[in-house]
């Protein structure tokens, strides 16, 4: 049979490229980071605190530096109860993790891991929906997030579930605003709302986002960090106060789903920093040409591309590591902050601060030009 | 891709950027410091003189501005000038009752500074969109106005009535607007005029929007059967603000209705004016009839006040330039009259509102014998006894609807005058003619009230004595008809 | 080419059938042992002695207001920038306008101590 004879078969190789970019994220999210980040953490914390930390699971006598761990808490969390307080709304606290997790999970799709390639013919562009609109659907689906919180919290029937997750609430709409206003001068900058524009215009190593607008950096930091939930921002779900905050009421994978969408919010915000503040996937002064003739000049155009982008996709995801450990750094090293703290820095310090930052690059830029 | 910068006039909207900075002021001042907050409300009443000094600037060249968001011409003007009395005289009765019913919040002055940029957007819009955000503004302010003194149960019912009722007024205005866009794909007021003549299928979809467009209005004009709101919100809400709520906005309602009317929908114009009509005769009828009853006189000034909104909307029927620029002239008298006895009513009832009943009135003649002769000039006023402004005003109105043709309307409008005479002299009545068995002390006016009514009993008598030259005002500033 | 948003819409069903999977594995694996102490809501070893389901404090309220009127500032200020630099000066102006009364706001609400919690 002629395959040409297939209704869209000439959308075949972009279907073909879609799937694999989306099966790649996903693998990257769900099958890498989330269990692995949980390990990192327990790790992390150990060797700061100076602990040994998780490395009793073994088979036969292997522990490999406690990886099984990550295997054995996953387990344990299918193999759980799945329990619903008395006096909970059923359909409301299915839907809550729900609710939460989707949003966590889709928002990758507008974040540019690599360039675009030409591998045999076929273009590749190393991002899953390039949307003109890529730094709003990230908000958009963010602000999502919220729902997931406050809907666990009102189903769970359980004080220090509705105390997590009205702080939630309020925490998040809070910095939701700060980081609105934050991200307007990196707009500014890069006159663009399309992440693969900024992170294209970023191949020169002075433009990169951190050098244009550190107060930017800074201030977008200090609210990822709090919209994460994460300490020193982890008022919502302050263990020691509100036992777990919204999530009190979960266990097994419901119980999983929450802390699945927290680890792949890390991801998530490590990515944005990158290719906002971090130069996306370009070494620092290497041209994407520059290295690609060389590359071709060595093993031919094809294989010269394929290399380029492996090249790029380790950067990108070494640059993404290296801001996940940094952000855990942060989570280990700060104590927790009281919540009128939190409020006041949110709305006295990062918001005024976000405004003077506008002006400023505003100034700045009519200077310059 | 180019951008280009529309022409913008800020002169054409400088009342309005007095009265926003005046207003951001106030707020300030007041959550910066406690030691003006005496002065506040002089400070409104500085912004007001300002803005009306730049709303009097004669425009020579009417045009439209804001890439044809807003008109900049007389009628803006003219609208404006109604507006700023109207607010100015407010804030000059509020600055005693602010004091003594503890409501003397920098909120409160710019609350009532902001709904008046609202109004002055509603008579200025050229676009649809415009003219909505003129409402909504104006809406919001008095909603919250309405329920400024929290410590009455009247109030907060007051507030609540007003906002959840004109909510829904708003959707009518919007699904009215909506149908218009989607009919004609324009929100421009002169393109949607346009677009109508050259395309004139659908024309019960138009018809059907401009209704629901009547229906939003009709609610913030109070015209029956859209004043169901009205008596409730007018008692409760303190009173200068329920002179505020009775004269500006209504104005303002009647601004947007004639403009929209007149500059977009003059193709269906036999359908609109039937509507106004019926719209007119129910309003005064029913306001009337109601007022007859009242022993409550902010109850009865409120009755008075929707059975004024149908005389106008007799001019407005007319649909003729006399018809308008008597509907204005109108408008201008009301002001005046209307917002100086509220004023009067405010002294009497006492703080706190105390008694607003009639008995409060009783044997006032004797208390305060100037002051009860105010309120008698202006009760004739609103009754149209000559020789008042208001009688001149309903007098224009009444010879505009004649040479329209609208005979049966006038007769109704006239029989409905002589009932309105009536309980205006029931007041009259009881200032004169009847005792007080309490035998209350004079009440003491602040000289900011006194300017007020100085300044309101001769303009009542300027306006009526010598009309011409203000009916010529308004008849130059028409809309193109 | 294909239509932007259709990878997204793929990106979704994944998502969610990812999440619903996992809801449904974890009602189906798992023990089901339920008795009316264990059933109760997690409350530090008591019986609940107070309804989660009433009323909290405004401020909460106050600030979700908050929300809505400085993201949506936000949201103005989203176009403004992606264009700024061809504006120039006059566009500047305008939004410093705009941000002035903005920051009135804020100021009104800081000092009125709507930003406060004790």
């Amino acid at each position: 049979m002629d395959i040409t004879l297939i209704p869209g078969y000439q959308y075949m190789p972009e279907l073909v490229e879609m799937m694999l970019k989306i099966v790649f994220i996903f693998t990257m999210n769900v099958g890498v980071f989330a269990p692995l980040l949980g390990y990192v953490e327990r790790k992390q914390s150990a060797l700061m605190q100076d602990r040994i930390g998780a490395n009793r699971a073994a088979i036969l006598g292997f522990t490999i530096f406690g990886l099984w761990h990550t295997m054995t808490d996953a387990i344990k969390l299918i193999a759980k109860e799945d329990f619903i307080p008395e006096g909970a709304d059923k359909p409301l606290h299915f839907l809550a993790p729900f609710v939460a997790v989707v949003p966590a999970l889709i928002a990758f799709a507008v974040i540019p891991f690599g360039g675009t390639y030409y591998l045999w013919g076929h273009e590749a562009h190393l991002i899953i929906a390039d949307l003109d609109v890529g730094i709003l659907f990230i908000f958009a689906v963010a602000g999502i997030g919220t729902y997931g919180a406050v809907i666990a919290a009102w189903a769970s029937n359980n004080n220090w579930s509705l105390l997590g997750g009205v702080r939630t609430a309020a925490q998040m709409v809070s910095y939701e605003v700060a980081m609105g206003l934050t991200i307007v001068g990196v707009l500014m900058v890069y006159e663009s709302l399309k992440l693969t524009e900024i992170a294209l215009i970023q191949e020169d190593f002075f433009m990169w986002g951190i050098f244009l607008q550190p107060v930017g950096f800074l201030l977008f930091l200090a609210c990822a960090l709090a919209e994460n939930k994460r300490v020193p921002f982890d008022i919502p779900e302050a263990e020691s106060e509100l036992i777990a905050g919204y999530f009190t009421e979960y266990s097994g994978l419901k119980f999983a789903m929450f802390w699945m969408a927290e680890f792949v919010e890390i991801v998530t915000i490590s990515a944005i920093l990158t290719v906002l503040f971090f130069g996306a996937w370009h070494i620092p002064f290497v041209t994407h040409d520059g290295l690609l003739s060389l590359l071709t000049s060595v093993v031919g155009a094809d294989i010269g591309n394929l290399l380029l982008m492996f090249i790029h996709l380790a950067v990108f995801w070494g640059k993404v590591c290296f801001l996940i450990v940094f952000l855990m750094l942060i989570r280990w090293s700060l104590p927790r902050f009281r919540y009128d703290q939190i409020m006041k820095l949110g709305w006295k310090i990062i918001l005024p601060l976000a405004l003077v930052n506008i002006l400023a690059t505003g100034v700045i830029l009519l200077v310059v030009k | 891709m180019d951008i280009v910068i529309p022409s913008i006039s800020f002169s054409a909207i400088m009342p309005e950027l007095v009265l926003l900075a005046v207003g951001i002021l106030i707020l300030l001042l007041d959550v910066f410091s406690e030691k003006h907050s005496g002065k506040l409300a002089y400070i409104a009443v500085g912004g007001v003189a300002t803005a009306l000094f730049f709303a009097m600037t004669p425009i020579t060249d009417p045009s439209t501005t804001f890439a044809g968001l807003y008109s900049a011409d007389r009628f803006t003007q003219f609208f404006k000038v109604i507006f700023l009395i109207g607010t100015g005289l407010t804030l000059l009765i509020s600055e005693k009752y602010a004091k003594e019913n503890n409501i003397n919040h920098g909120e409160y002055y710019s609350l009532i500074l902001f709904a008046t940029v609202g109004m002055m957007f509603m008579a200025g819009g050229a676009d649809l969109i415009t003219i909505f955000m003129g409402v909504e503004l104006m809406s919001i302010c008095l909603y919250i106005l309405a329920g400024y003194t929290r410590a009455r149960m009247a109030s907060n019912e007051a507030s609540m009535k007003y906002f959840l009722l004109g909510a829904f007024a708003s959707g009518f205005l919007l699904y009215g607007m909506g149908l218009i866009y989607g009919i004609t794909g324009q929100t421009k007021l002169v393109k949607i005029a346009g677009a109508i003549s050259a395309n004139s299928d659908n024309m019960m979809v138009l018809v059907i929007g401009a209704g629901l467009m009547i229906v939003g209005f009709a609610f913030k004009l109070a015209a029956v059967p859209f004043h169901q709101w009205t008596p409730d919100v007018y008692q409760g809400a303190p009173i200068p603000v329920t002179a505020f709520m009775s004269s500006g906005p209504k104005a303002a309602a009647l601004a947007a209705i004639l403009r929209v009317l007149v500059e977009a929908m003059n193709f269906i114009q036999v359908d609109w004016i039937m509507w106004v009509s019926v719209l007119a005769i129910m309003t005064m009828t029913v306001g009337n009839i109601a007022a007859l009853v009242q022993s409550d006189i902010k109850r009865m000034l409120a009755f008075s006040s929707i059975s004024h909104a149908g005389y106008a909307l007799v001019g407005v029927s007319a649909a003729t330039s006399d018809g308008v620029s008597a509907v204005m002239f109108y408008m201008l008298v009301y002001t005046f009259m209307n917002i100086a006895a509220f004023g009067i009513l405010a002294l009497v009832a006492k703080a706190n509102e105390q008694n607003t009943s009639i008995d409060a009135f009783k044997g006032l003649f004797r208390t305060n014998p100037v002051l009860a002769a105010v309120m008698t000039i202006m009760l004739f006023s609103l009754a149209g006894i000559p020789p008042m402004g208001g009688f001149m005003a309903k007098f224009y109105i009444f010879m505009s609807a004649v040479n329209a043709g609208h005979l049966g309307l006038v007769l109704v409008a006239v029989i409905n005058s002589a009932i309105g005479a009536y309980y205006y002299i029931k007041v009259i009545v009881a200032i004169y003619f009847q005792e007080n068995p309490e035998k209350p002390e004079p009440v003491k006016a602040g000289p900011s009230l006194v300017f007020a009514l100085l300044v309101s009993v001769i303009a009542v008598f300027v306006l009526g004595l010598m009309p011409d030259c203000y009916l010529t005002i308004a008849g130059k500033a028409l809309l193109p008809f | 080419m294909l239509n932007q948003y259709l990878p997204i819409i793929v990106m979704i069903v994944a998502a969610a059938g990812t999440a619903i999977g996992m809801i449904v594995a974890t009602t189906l694996i798992g023990p089901k042992k339920s008795f009316p102490d264990k059933d109760e809501p997690f409350e530090c070893g008591v019986s609940p002695v107070h309804n989660p389901k009433s009323r909290f404090s405004i401020s909460f309220y106050v600030i979700a207001m908050l929300f809505i009127i400085f993201d949506i500032e936000a949201v103005f200020l989203f176009p403004w920038a992606v264009i700024f630099q061809k504006l120039g000066m006059f566009g500047f102006i305008e939004m410093l306008l705009f941000i002035f009364v903005l920051a009135v706001g804020l100021v009104y609400v800081w000092r009125k101590g709507a930003l406060e919690w004790e």
